[in-house]
């Protein structure tokens, strides 16, 4: 089935929110799965990958150290938490690359390097092993295939976008993958009760006049 | 002679109480008045390809609305709905009719397949062809009235109309994606749909015709022939209603450039006015024309509900007062405009200023109605953090927009009492009671001024000069808040300077400040978070629209 690109950064914020992170977490998320998905990517299934971690449970075991450019953490890095410090720090690569240990899911970075690009103005490149992602803020060309989790990726400012891949205006997510983001967001909404529903809204009066 | 000095916008510590934007007023600005001026303007033309509708009021309809470069085509299903399924609430299943704005003219298939999903709403899907999707309800009594009488041969009562104002209220407008609808971003570029709402506001004005279509339609079957075509000037005072929760709350909270671009617009074009140095005499009197007939619209306007029964008790006083003033008056030099507006700071309840805010642009269309070009939200970028900045900047703007909750004790109940949640009935948005409900759990941000009270304590220890980045790594739970701080440098207008989830917080404040911009009229709450109002009441219909009738119709004149 095909979704609104509104309703995969919905769904997707709300499944983030769900699986244990804040809110302004969630919101990346959202957007980050909405780009990925513009791009003609699966954001979805990318995003389920790295809820499914768990990271949220033990958030400082999985944040980089951040403040210098080898980026490091006790185990392997949420690429949400990463991907919005790549963002918050996109500065530093004016003055070189970040280089990123142990990332799960580098995908879901690539979002964040894209932002990084829109506020450097420049391109920015993504490489593990053989695979390169290059990006202007707006597009994005891959080459070779995203390793699940990368033992180093490198965060360079430069790069050149060859082929971009097409944007697209519809999401059509692996359905399984989205029936998991779906669970994960159901955690964020109230069990309904007589109560609630009586008093929620703030109905009672009768709307049949 | 130099010119006076411009006068300020409004200070938003004064514009952007809840009690405030609770009091707001349509005017030129308004999103629906904006969509009637555009479509005379560029002479749009208006169709019915389709009415099939049966004798138990059941079926489909057509009406394409053609502008310079695209057409929309709203399409219709009026259904058979029993009386303990009419509900106006998320949480309803059925509906006495549902719509979706198609871009386009659609074809026979495309009907087919609304036909199967639109009369479900929320459970099933439209797709990238459709803006909007909708549903209404009818007001049983004025339904009724008004089918009995046209049926038997007479016209309906007008103080009924006046009354209750519309046929059917819609009890929900999707648009942007939701449930398989076309993103924002098909339209944004659109100079008809770039502006906030437009679709949605078609969408409605269409709907209005459909509405006056169908209640014709069946007074006929009733009354065969006997029955009468419903007096075109009666016509006129039927409005489309709304009906709203406390959806439209959480909206102005989770969108604050978009809700400070709307607010800024208006105080923009308030301060335009009220630095004019001279009024013409053309000015003065279409200015005291209109205030005379807003004075009317005022007077049709009902509420049961105590809260806004004094409210209108309070406006009626009001008008009285301004009335005074303006026997009195000179409006023609020293900044007439400005001098009004600072009697009335200290002479008029809220409900007055703001009326009288609204009303002082009316004679000044070709100094304001440019300032609608700024009132969507084209900044993506602004959602991005720049984690360059440093603490220091971060905690100078959390004091901006927040000084007046870093003091608060938001872990006393009164402070907290309440907490917003989305039941998983329907993901129908509710209010409920911290302490005595299990929600806190399920709490959305929607207490920016708490968050900001809790990240500002968090900040305490930080020095000034170091990048917000390094903070939000310790402390990504803050990271809503230092997002929206920094967007508060763009949006000054863009938070609320009230405590939210207080025991005392009346969300129909937040509900009516959305709907002003809307255009909406006669707000009617229900309770502390629910609230009907009047949409298109007075303005000409399709075949009747031109750029004489298609602004100033929101102000009643009773025909000489």
């Amino acid at each position: 089935m095909s979704y609104s690109l509104n309703e995969v950064e919905a769904t997707a914020k709300r499944a983030t929110r769900g699986a244990g992170y804040g809110w302004g977490m969630a919101e990346e998320s959202g957007r980050a799965t909405r780009w990925l998905c513009a791009q003609g990517l699966d954001g979805a299934s990318e995003l389920v990958r790295v809820l499914e971690r768990g990271f949220a449970g033990s958030v400082a075991d999985h944040m980089p150290s951040g403040g210098n450019t080898d980026w490091t953490g006790a185990r392997d890095l949420c690429p949400l938490m990463t991907g919005a410090a790549l963002s918050d720090w996109s500065d530093l690569l004016r003055a070189g690359p970040i280089r990123i240990e142990r990332l799960a899911r580098p995908m879901i970075l690539i979002p964040f390097a894209a932002f990084a690009a829109r506020c450097l103005n420049t391109v920015v490149t993504v490489r593990s092993g053989d695979f390169s992602a290059a990006t202007d803020g707006a597009q994005l060309a891959i080459e070779n295939e995203c390793p699940a989790v990368a033992a180093q990726v490198l965060v360079t400012a430069g790069g050149s976008l060859t082929n971009p891949s097409a944007l697209q205006s519809r999401a059509t997510p692996d359905p399984a993958a989205w029936d998991m983001l779906n669970r994960f967001a159901h955690r964020t909404y109230a069990p309904a009760t007589e109560e609630s529903r009586l008093l929620g809204a703030g109905a009672g009066l009768s709307d049949n006049d | 002679m130099t010119n006076p000095p411009h006068i300020a916008r409004r200070d938003p510590a004064t514009v952007m109480r809840l009690s405030r934007l609770g009091a707001l007023h349509q005017c030129r600005l308004s999103f629906m008045r904006q969509l009637t001026r555009r479509m005379a303007r560029e002479n749009w033309t208006f169709s019915r390809p389709a009415f099939e509708i049966d004798e138990t009021g059941v079926g489909h309809a057509v009406y394409t609305a053609q502008g310079p470069n695209h057409a929309y085509s709203l399409v219709a299903f009026a259904h058979d709905l029993s009386p303990e399924q009419r509900s106006d609430r998320v949480i309803a299943e059925a509906w006495d009719a549902t719509f979706a704005l198609f871009d386009g003219i659609p074809s026979a298939a495309d009907i087919q397949r609304l036909s199967q999903n639109v009369p479900l709403q929320e459970a099933g899907r439209v797709s990238e062809a459709e803006l909007s999707l909708s549903r209404a309800n009818r007001s049983v009594r004025l339904w009724a009235h008004v089918v009995d009488r046209l049926a038997s041969g007479q016209q309906p009562d007008l103080d009924q109309i006046y009354k209750v104002g519309y046929l059917m209220r819609t009890t929900a407008v999707y648009g942007s994606g939701k449930f398989g609808a076309a993103d924002r971003e098909k339209i944004a570029d659109r100079p008809e749909t770039s502006g906030p709402f437009q679709a949605e506001m078609l969408s409605v004005y269409l709907t209005r015709v459909f509405v006056r279509d169908l209640v014709q339609h069946m007074a006929r079957v009733k009354g065969g022939g006997q029955a009468v075509q419903l007096d075109p000037e009666i016509a006129k005072w039927l409005g489309i209603g709304n009906s709203t929760g406390l959806g439209m709350a959480p909206f102005i909270v989770n969108h604050p450039i978009l809700f400070n671009n709307w607010i800024m617009a208006r105080e923009e074009a308030i301060a335009k006015v009220r630095s004019i140095d001279k009024a013409t005499a053309g000015e003065v009197a279409q200015f005291r024309q209109i205030f005379e007939r807003s004075k009317l619209s005022v007077s049709w306007w009902r509420s049961e509900h105590p809260i806004q029964i004094e409210k209108l008790a309070a406006l009626n006083t009001d008008l009285c007062a301004i009335s005074e003033y303006l026997d009195q008056a000179d409006l023609t030099k020293n900044q007439p405009w400005n001098q009004l507006i600072l009697w009335a700071q200290n002479a008029l309840s809220e409900e007055g200023q703001e009326l009288l805010a609204s009303l002082i642009l009316e004679p000044y269309g070709e100094l304001v109605d440019d300032l609608a070009g700024g009132m969507a939200d084209s900044n993506a970028g602004a959602q991005v953090i720049d984690g360059a900045i440093p603490v220091g900047k971060v905690r100078d703007l959390i004091r901006g927009s927040f000084n007046w909750a870093l003091d608060l004790n938001w872990n006393a109940a009164e402070h907290c009492a309440r907490a917003w949640y989305v039941s998983e009935e329907k993901l129908e948005p509710r209010l409920g009671e911290r302490f005595d409900e299990p929600i806190a759990d399920y709490e959305q941000p929607l207490a920016p001024a708490r968050d900001a009270a809790l990240a500002f304590r968090a900040l305490a220890d930080w020095p000034d000069d170091t990048p917000i980045a390094e903070f939000l790594l310790r402390h990504p739970e803050h990271r809503h808040t230092v997002r929206r701080a920094q967007m508060s440098c763009v949006a000054p207008y863009g938070e609320i300077r009230d405590n939210t989830i207080s025991a005392e917080v009346l969300p129909i404040d937040m509900l009516r400040a959305k709907l002003s911009f809307f255009g909406a009229t006669h707000f009617d709450p229900r309770s502390d978070r629910w609230v009907r109002i009047c949409m298109y009441s007075g303005a000409p219909y399709p075949e009747d629209l031109t750029d004489q009738n298609a602004d100033l119709w929101v102000y009643p004149e009773l025909a000489s």
